[in-house]
């Protein structure tokens, strides 16, 4: 009797799981869409001034890469047409078109996730030759200088060179004629090609990068630093300071070949602001664009596709039948009676508008009011159907009582009624008399207290925004809900309730 | 304390309300035999046609337009009774015993004028007695003289028995005294005592008033223990025959024992309620499984079920 039930459940909680499985294997679907996580928001403005001609304003803008997800993106490009395009390992936004002698404004936000623990996997790179303005010279002193470290591995190479910068050569420093002729090329070139140098001649492939100091700050400009290669991946070296920084880097790279970060072609980019903020958001915001944008079907066919003005409704929609198994729960295995059985679910809806107390509040003055009334107008001897609409209007007036009241003290939430389920008033009221009637008022408050109890817990559900967003991401999570009632429904224990009622067995033993 | 409870409940076998639907009523009551017992007309209807006694039917007022011959209707009968067809748990039942010059006179000697017996008929007709708020019919019909066995133990009203049977075979039993309180109603959820009965012999045993155990009568205050019920055997038989008269194989079946007439069947209940094992002290669930384990021939004729169940269900075996 109980197997096929079981099964049924089984097959449900499965098929649950196995969409489930298959949304967050191969979709990537977050498994806790509302996790909190902590983001970064990036956001890049500035103004174009430019000539007659055709002005372009080209910025390395992050991507999404094993490393990091980018959302969110916004852009603000005024007149301008704007493309994305792919520079060799970079993205960069492009703003292009005449400006107009006033200037434009151009702007780029967006939200990106640092995912530390996954690193890029990247092809070693091929050890370029030295810079076209380096002197042969300049490229023996260099290769003097390093030789004495070509035999240990790359990082420790790294290390050597990058206390080197700071002025720290070692146990065993070159001779003095190379430090001097060393310290005069420094004078003659910038900084930075003197450490490309030293690292090209101890045969380390480096790379310039433009980006962002990872840090709650307001920049007018993007920070240069050094990527090499030890091997395995890209260690990150601080040229000015010649830091080497420990995983995870806090920088965000912009462009990774040398390029500018902005770079402007007839005209010129001015008051350029990058502004980097924390931000906690939850998981499936990050995921979000990435999926309405997605071909897959389960991606076609998810709920965020709805038009937003929709969404709002089917987002407690799909809550009702997590309340419906509430009531399950507390009729059969707690035992509790209640005014109908999903009449505390409309209630809950209700309360959605008008906030607990209050709904509350109204719900039994109207119950009660019309109660009073009812057993007045049992007197008149009405026929059941037009008694019935006796009723109803009483409700109606009632709730157009209660908004005057509101509207006279300002209180919105005795406004807000509208969707208060007036005919489940009306039979509420009608049961209720029929409880007190024949089974007393004690069965009639019992039922009273379980019906506002369930209403109370299904309707703190329904707040539960995490609870909300985890099943519009996953609508199969109804089919694991349905399993749950299917086992419910073949619950053959006794009711907790059951348990009082019976004490005189338990009891007299 | 919980699981005690838990463990000594299922130690005894008392059925508990999930247990009751899912695994007796859904199983064992086929929901298109449920408008035989729904409906006490057609229960009565049926009833006849296998010889066993009901309450003489005096009318049936199926239609508002009817109401106003109520007078004429029942002029020939200085009392009687009038039922909603569909009422469920003894709502919509008005006991009249006399004419009087203002109106009816109610069993508990409130007086009650014409006019409100028209309306309270048009309100069955309506359907607010029955059981799912359809359409109804009312019906009237000769007013029971209980038996005097429960005189000393009944305030007002119409004792009644309810007898259980599961399988064609009756499995428990007891008196519906009714109270002041259930305003002469026997139905235990309005307060009436549900007495318990034993078995075998047909005595009384203790009683069971709002869950609680009780020795005597809260309005009269004498003992309901120890008394014989008349016609006992002849009671069980009926019960046992219900089953095979309506296809129903789980039953709560109501009788009332006239003066003259003896045993008359009253109602039929597809959803008996649970309280009748407080009153016995015993398990219906117990009992259940001693049936489904009986031996196939046990189940041959009505007499034979009943004879085994005096057997085994006397407080003597103590199941």
């Amino acid at each position: 009797m109980k197997r096929p039930a079981t099964l049924l459940a089984m097959a449900l909680l499965l098929l649950s799981f196995a969409l489930i499985g298959y949304r967050v294997i191969w979709l990537q679907y977050p498994i806790f869409p509302a996790a909190p996580q902590k983001v970064w928001r990036l956001s890049m403005d500035g103004h174009v001034s430019g000539g007659e001609n055709e002005t372009t304003v080209m910025v390395g803008l992050p991507f999404t890469h094993k490393g990091q997800i980018v959302a969110e993106e916004r852009i603000r490009s005024g007149t301008l047409a704007f493309n994305l395009l792919r520079e060799g390992p970079n993205q960069v936004g492009v703003w292009s078109g005449v400006i107009s002698p006033r200037g434009e404004g151009i702007g780029y936000s967006a939200t990106v996730q640092v995912r530390p623990q996954q690193p890029t996997k990247t092809k070693t790179p091929i050890l370029e030759p030295y810079p076209l303005n380096i002197q042969e010279e300049d490229q023996a002193l260099a290769k003097r200088l390093v030789r004495r470290w070509d035999l240990l591995p790359p990082s420790d190479r790294l290390r050597r060179i990058a206390a080197a910068l700071r002025g720290i050569w070692g146990s065993s420093p070159p001779e003095d004629q190379d430090l001097k002729n060393w310290s005069a090329f420094q004078e003659k070139h910038i900084h930075l090609d003197a450490v490309l140098l030293l690292l090209r001649a101890a045969s380390l492939p480096a790379r310039v990068v433009e980006g962002l100091q990872l840090a709650e700050t307001v920049k007018g400009s993007t920070l240069t630093w050094v990527e090499v290669w030890t091997g395995q991946e890209w260690d990150t070296l601080q040229p000015d300071k010649g830091e080497i920084h420990q995983k995870p880097v806090p920088f965000l790279p912009l462009t990774t070949n040398g390029l500018s970060a902005t770079r402007v072609i007839n005209g010129e980019l001015s008051d350029v602001r990058w502004t980097l903020s924390r931000e906690i958001i939850n998981q499936w915001r990050m995921q979000f664009d990435r999926i309405m944008r997605s071909n897959r079907f389960l991606d076609r066919w998810s709920l965020f596709r709805l038009p937003p003005e929709f969404q709002k409704t089917f987002r407690i929609l799909i809550l009702v039948p997590i309340g419906a198994l509430m009531i399950s729960l507390l009729r059969d295995i707690i035992g509790l009676p209640t005014f109908g059985v999903f009449l505390p679910l409309l209630m809950a809806l209700a309360f959605r508008n008008t906030g607990l107390a209050y709904g509350l509040g109204i719900f039994w003055g109207v119950v009660l009011f019309g109660y009073l009334v009812r057993r007045q107008i049992d007197k008149l001897r009405l026929l059941l159907v037009p008694r019935l609409s006796v009723i109803l209007t009483l409700v109606i007036l009632c709730i157009i009582f209660f908004a005057l009241l509101g509207n006279k003290f300002g209180l919105r939430e005795f406004m807000a009624v509208g969707l208060l389920p007036f005919v489940i008033l009306t039979m509420t009221i009608e049961r209720f008399f029929v409880i007190v009637e024949e089974a007393g008022a004690r069965e009639a408050l019992w039922t009273a207290v379980g019906s506002a109890g369930v209403a109370v817990i299904t309707y703190k559900i329904y707040q539960l925004e995490p609870l909300q967003l985890t099943f519009f991401v996953y609508p199969e999570l109804l089919f694991a809900i349905a399993a749950l009632q299917v086992l419910l429904g073949r619950y053959t224990g006794y009711r907790l309730l059951e348990l009082f009622r019976f004490r005189g067995f338990w009891r007299s033993s | 304390m919980i699981l005690k409870a838990v463990r000594w409940l299922r130690e005894v076998g008392v059925l508990g309300m999930n247990c009751r639907n899912t695994e007796y009523i859904m199983r064992f009551n086929p929901r298109s035999f449920f408008p035989l017992v729904d409906d006490k007309l057609k229960t009565k209807q049926l009833a006849k046609a296998h010889q066993i006694p009901t309450p003489p039917l005096y009318h049936v007022i199926e239609h508002h337009g009817d109401i106003g011959d109520l007078k004429e209707l029942v002029s020939d009968h200085s009392e009687f009774v009038i039922k909603p067809a569909r009422g469920a748990g003894g709502s919509g039942i008005i006991l009249v015993s006399e004419h009087s010059a203002e109106g009816f006179t109610k069993q508990n000697g409130e007086v009650i004028l014409l006019k409100d017996l028209t309306y309270h008929i048009s309100d069955i007709l309506s359907g607010i007695y029955s059981l799912e708020g359809l359409e109804d019919r009312a019906f009237i019909e000769a007013l029971v003289h209980p038996d005097t066995a429960f005189d000393a133990i009944t305030y007002l009203g119409v004792p009644d028995i309810r007898i259980i049977a599961y399988r064609g075979v009756p499995v428990m039993g007891m008196v519906r005294l009714p109270t002041r309180a259930s305003d002469g109603k026997a139905n235990l959820h309005r307060g009436a005592i549900g007495v318990g009965i034993d078995m075998g012999e047909g005595t009384t045993l203790k009683g069971v008033h709002h869950s609680r155990i009780v020795t005597h009568h809260p309005d009269t205050n004498k003992p309901v223990t120890g008394i014989q019920v008349p016609h006992w055997e002849n009671m069980l038989l009926i019960a046992a025959r219900t089953g095979e008269m309506t296809g129903l194989d789980y039953l709560g079946v109501d009788l009332v024992i006239d003066r003259e007439r003896g045993p008359l069947l009253l109602e039929l209940n597809a959803r008996p309620g649970l309280q009748i094992q407080i009153a016995n002290q015993a398990g219906l669930l117990r009992r259940f499984q001693l049936i489904d384990n009986a031996p196939p021939e046990i189940f041959s004729t009505p007499e034979i079920r009943v004879a085994w169940a005096l057997e085994t269900f006397s407080a003597r075996a103590a199941n």
